[in-house]
């Protein structure tokens, strides 16, 4: 099963997790990715996401069919939150289910590693004092 | 031929729009879309080198021709998470 979405509204992390939960998983594995209050030494208010959304989701897609093929995974869900999110709030969230625990880790890793390379995502950092563009790369 | 321009992130406040319409007439490459943006705007051209650009939803490479219809988006390097 597989599930991937980019949403403004907050994650309802209860939902999530029973949808299309089953018996033979052994594990489900949760990473959850927050904006936190402090980033560069600067304190930060909130984020604003910048998104190309139709190629997000063809990407996200792609990432979530990659880690089904290399790891035994039975469940993926993989939400990417865009638009304004508050410090404290998930931005991200990304569930493996696997009958075994090593799967789902890694899984999970190449995941996130990923969508921090391929995803059209951009995020405004907002400070007391203004705000940036971030780049992971640079 | 009609091709359109998508801008995102830093790169849209610098360029001003998030999207445009090019009516070309000859064979175009992305790297000449993306000097026609370059000329006059210093901020643009010293981003140049850090540019990712994508054809149709998919990562393309600066020689890549365009055909009618296409989009072409340009952005900088991502940072979702």
């Amino acid at each position: 099963m597989k599930l991937v979405l980019t949403q403004k509204e907050v994650i309802n992390l209860n939902t999530v997790l029973d949808n299309g939960a089953s018996h033979s998983d052994g594990s489900d594995l949760i990473f959850l990715g927050k904006v936190r209050d402090i980033s560069r030494g600067k304190k930060v208010t909130h984020i604003d996401y910048d998104i190309y959304n139709e190629m997000a989701l063809r990407e996200l897609n792609k990432i979530a069919d990659e880690a089904s093929a290399n790891h035994e995974l039975n469940r993926i869900i993989i939400i990417h939150r865009y638009g304004r999110v508050m410090l404290g709030e998930t931005s991200i969230m990304i569930l493996v289910s696997s009958p075994h625990r090593d799967s789902s880790y890694q899984a999970s890793r190449y995941i996130i590693d990923e969508i921090k390379k391929r995803v059209p995502i951009w995020k405004n950092e907002f400070y007391d004092d203004g705000s940036e563009w971030i780049s992971d790369r640079s | 031929m009609r091709i359109k321009i998508k801008v995102f992130a830093s790169i849209r406040d610098i360029c001003g729009f998030n999207e445009k319409e090019l009516i070309v007439s000859d064979s175009i490459k992305v790297n000449d879309v993306i000097d026609l943006f370059i000329k006059g705007n210093k901020e643009l051209s010293e981003k140049k080198d850090t540019l990712l650009t994508a054809v149709n939803e998919e990562y393309c490479n600066m020689n890549r021709t365009l055909e009618d219809g296409d989009t072409l988006a340009i952005f900088p390097p991502v940072s979702g998470g």
